[in-house]
């Protein structure tokens, strides 16, 4: 199968056996992501990803994922197959989904965040993958403000599963919240906070956003500034 | 209002030690006073009451010496405050403690009682506020509560005096509980590591070793002084392989289980059902911090107290004390004494001269100084007791985050306007070193003190509502800018804005009489000896001729820069040692008919931003330091004239005449 030749694309390389053989699905994945990061910018052409990327061997790469039925080539420019895009749009997902765990909740520097997302998108299944999502509030961007496409949990938020965890600042005014967790930026507000009451297990009401924030936690009323309120994360009371 | 180091405190003959804690804003200072019969500031802004005070009190036949601390929420010390009450009850032994709560924060308080407990030393605890918490609908058991903590409870309403004989009565009884907390293994394992090494203390090893474990650094002064350095680094050893075993620090797991525990002592003597209606009060509370509503509340609290300092007290009081009570009898009285007993001209000079100590400093720090600066204070304890002053921070946290600053400052920005020097020490409120510089510098620089403020304000809106808004516009201004300036390039970071709001309570007519009566003690002690000095010092000028070299040295930039008379600079140089005086200077001059409009109001912005007044220059020394202090005048010193020259160079390109 390796061995037919159909239309020769200009500026790819031809070399089949050796690299088919090494070619992991990690790889493809790998080429799969950037293509769509490209797209992204506009920039669908082969010689702006071959140019751009840093993989090795792409050119016969792209060659063995057209053959794949994964991508077709019109003209100059690369596209996308049905099998293509979904698996694409799968890992952008985890990958940002992936940044916002590492960067929003456990404050994690961005260079970080980024190698470390890199191998986490390979590894998430479709179902921790939709966790992770739930979890966060289905984030429509990442810390890059890049869309994070929807997934099937996305689609049931707006009829039954709510966030678990949001931060307090997502309250509406005169809701309670549960305090699950606090992810401060400072431990020094860790300790201020609790010698407040305020703490995971403790409730706090959302009094009002302008011009500061005031909650109330237990009968003690406190007024913050909103990046404070942000580090708390409630989960809603129904009282 | 000396700052006392608790190692200063000298144990007074045979007296007994009893020590006041708890939460801040719970009373303590109201029960002390009413322990001792005598007050001291009762402050409930966070902060402000840093001061140690102490008195003599006799009860039970016994006698104390009372001892009233700094509020602490934690006796693992976040704060300095909280340090010095975790220091006073270490490194000495008391007779009893009394710990005193806000009833309706019972929870937080139990975080204290806790670590008292664990400390094992004899106290009682003190539900006070019982009314609030009734109002909302809290019930306490007290009784079962004492039986569970092992010490006695007593309910009161400290200011309505319910309740504190029966406090009076539990201090026969010495107890100091016998409910402890088991902590997580990891803790526990280390507590008992350290127990090991800890000497013997006033406080329980348990609990010191439980505030090493949190990180506590203040307690290193205490610790070399009772082991050698191999213990002490020992003692850190094991604190940080405690705390590499947790990846949250253990400050806040200690925090958390104790608050757990808590949680669960409260779930068995603490009801709350609370009331469908909600109080004024509480409504009240709502809409001072409202972001539409506060604002027009906020207008009319500053009017009110405008009408109130600038109305009453720099007009009417001013008026009756300078010209009658001074004007008719004691200067008149003073000369006429002088004329005939004291035959040296010089001393009669400066004793009833025209800068003599009688004439100018007294009549001016009574007659003018006093009833303005003394209603200031009496609007202020208005506001800080009924709990309005932490919400007018809230509202303008954001106007104040552009300068550098954030919502707390308003205290000493609003003090500022009525003294500046006042407002210079309470700048200690502020959580960082950046933020009180930046404060002591707006203060320095634009925030014009009630003495001069009444004249100036006389003096441009009798020209134009222009002139007003011209004056305020670049005072204003120059504050914002530099002050945004100043965050720039000064060094460090910000405090986060967390404040505490208590409720909207009826301030009681005998808190506010005494907390002014306490300003006004301070006042006289430490800023009126300071004008008597300045008035001095003007008289030696005076006498030999020094004011008019200077005259002749200033007056280049004083007449080509701002295009003012030469005898303006009089005014100016006198600004510096009494900032009414330059303000009064340049009003004689109007009123004279030597300054045209423009030059009035060129004139009055520059003396408004000029360096402050000597005692605020000292004060400022004394809070800051010498060489922040030498930067902020040299800083200071010329911009208030460039700002000046460019107005009046505005005024003359646009050719505007006011």
């Amino acid at each position: 199968m390796l061995n037919r030749r159909d239309e020769k694309q200009p500026g790819l390389r031809y070399r089949w056996g050796k690299r088919a053989q090494e070619l992991s699905s990690q790889q493809i994945d790998d080429l799969l992501e950037e293509i769509w990061l490209r797209k992204e910018e506009n920039k669908e052409s082969i010689s702006d990803l071959l140019e751009l990327t840093k993989e090795k061997d792409a050119d016969i790469t792209l060659r063995i994922m057209a053959k794949k039925g994964l991508i077709f080539f019109e003209g100059e420019k690369i596209k996308f197959q049905e099998e293509g895009q979904k698996r694409a749009q799968q890992i952008i997902r985890r990958h940002r989904l992936a940044e916002c765990l590492l960067y929003n909740i456990f404050d994690v520097s961005k260079r970080q965040m980024e190698t470390s997302a890199c191998h986490f998108e390979h590894i998430l299944s479709v179902e921790v993958t939709d966790s992770i999502c739930t979890f966060l509030g289905h984030p429509p961007l990442c810390p890059h403000n890049k869309p994070i496409p929807r997934g099937s949990c996305c689609a049931k938020f707006q009829t039954e599963i709510k966030p678990l965890v949001k931060p307090l600042t997502e309250l509406r005014i005169g809701e309670k919240g549960q305090i699950v967790f606090i992810n401060p930026k400072h431990h020094d507000h860790f300790d201020r906070l609790s010698t407040f009451g305020v703490v995971p297990g403790s409730q706090v009401l959302l009094h009002q956003r302008h011009p500061s924030y005031v909650i109330k936690c237990g009968e003690t009323e406190l007024a913050m500034e909103e990046k404070l309120a942000r580090e708390i994360y409630v989960k809603h009371v129904f009282t | 209002m000396k700052r006392k180091s608790h190692r200063t405190i000298a144990s007074q003959d045979e007296r007994k030690s009893l020590v006041l804690v708890g939460n801040p804003n719970v009373g303590k200072s109201v029960i002390f006073g009413l322990l001792t019969g005598q007050y001291v500031t009762v402050s409930n802004y966070p902060g402000t009451t840093v001061e140690i005070a102490q008195g003599k009190a006799t009860l039970n036949r016994k006698k104390y010496v009372v001892t009233d601390t700094p509020g602490a929420n934690n006796l693992l010390p976040m704060s300095e405050d909280e340090r010095v009450t975790r220091d006073i009850l270490l490194y000495r032994s008391h007779e009893h403690i009394i710990q005193i709560a806000d009833a309706k924060n019972l929870k937080r308080a139990l975080l204290l009682t806790l670590q008292l407990l664990e400390a094992k030393i004899p106290f009682v605890l003190v539900l006070n506020m019982m009314d609030e918490a009734r109002d909302r609908g809290i019930k306490i058991d007290h009784r079962r509560l004492a039986k569970i903590l092992g010490v006695k409870v007593i309910p009161t309403v400290a200011i309505r005096r319910q309740g504190i004989t029966a406090v009076i009565h539990s201090l026969d009884h010495r107890s100091s509980g016998s409910f402890q907390i088991r902590y997580s293994k990891l803790i526990e394992d280390g507590v008992n590591e350290l127990e090991r090494l800890l000497p013997e203390a006033h406080l329980s090893k348990r609990s010191l070793a439980l505030m090493i474990l949190g990180g506590d650094e203040s307690l290193t002064p205490w610790l070399q002084q009772n082991l050698d350095k191999r213990q002490i680094a020992k003692i850190e050893a094991i604190r940080q392989s405690i705390q590499a075993k947790s990846s949250l620090s253990l400050s806040y797991l200690i925090s958390k289980e104790r608050l757990d525990h808590a949680e669960d002592i409260l779930n068995e003597v603490y009801t709350s059902e609370p009331p469908i209606t909600t109080s004024w009060k509480a409504y009240l509370g709502k809409i001072t911090m409202h972001s539409v509503w506060g604002v027009p509340i906020l207008l009319a609290v500053l009017y009110l107290i405008y009408l109130f300092v600038g109305k009453f007290g720099a007009g009417t009081v001013v008026d009756f004390l300078e010209e009658v009570v001074f004007g008719k009898y004691i200067n008149p009285g003073a000369t006429q004494l002088a004329e005939r007993i004291l035959p040296i001209p010089l001393v009669k000079d400066f004793l009833v001269g025209e800068y003599g100590v009688i004439t100018m400093a007294l009549s001016y720090g009574f007659a003018i100084i006093l009833p303005i600066v003394g209603t200031f204070f009496i609007a202020f304890s208005l506001l800080e007791d009924c709990g309005y002053l932490p919400r007018l921070a809230v509202m303008v946290n954001r106007i104040f985050r552009v300068i550098g600053l954030n919502g707390k400052a308003v205290l000493p920005m609003v003090l500022g306007l009525g003294c500046d020097t006042m407002a210079t020490m309470t700048a200690r409120i502020l959580e960082t070193r950046k933020e009180r510089i930046i404060v002591t510098l707006l203060l320095a620089l634009g925030i014009p003190c009630s003495a001069q403020l009444g004249v100036i304000l006389g003096m441009v809106a009798s020209i134009s509502p222009l002139a007003t808004l011209l004056w305020a516009g670049v005072v204003i201004a120059v504050i914002v800018i530099v002050g945004y300036l100043a965050a720039k390039v000064i060094p460090g970071e910000s405090s986060d804005f967390l404040l505490e709001l208590p409720p909207i309570r009826v301030p009681q007519f005998f808190n506010i009489l005494n907390k002014t009566m306490a300003r006004i003690e301070w006042y006289l002690k430490e800023v009126v000896p300071l004008f008597i000095l300045a008035t001095a010092i003007l008289f030696i000028f005076d006498k030999l001729h020094i004011l008019t070299t200077l005259q002749r040295l200033a007056s280049p930039v004083v007449q080509s820069f701002l295009g003012l008379p030469a005898k303006a600079t009089d005014a100016f140089l006198i600004g510096f040692l009494r900032r009414d005086y330059g303000a009064a200077g340049l009003y004689t001059l109007a009123r004279d008919g030597l300054l045209n409009p423009n030059q009035i109001v060129v004139a009055l912005i520059t003396i408004t931003l000029f360096v402050p007044c000597f005692a605020n220059l000292l004060m400022i020394i004394k809070e800051r330091g010498w060489k922040t202090a030498a930067w902020m005048a040299l800083f200071i010193f010329p911009f208030s004239f460039l700002v000046g020259g460019l107005v009046n160079m505005a005024l003359h390109i646009f050719r505007i005449t006011l």
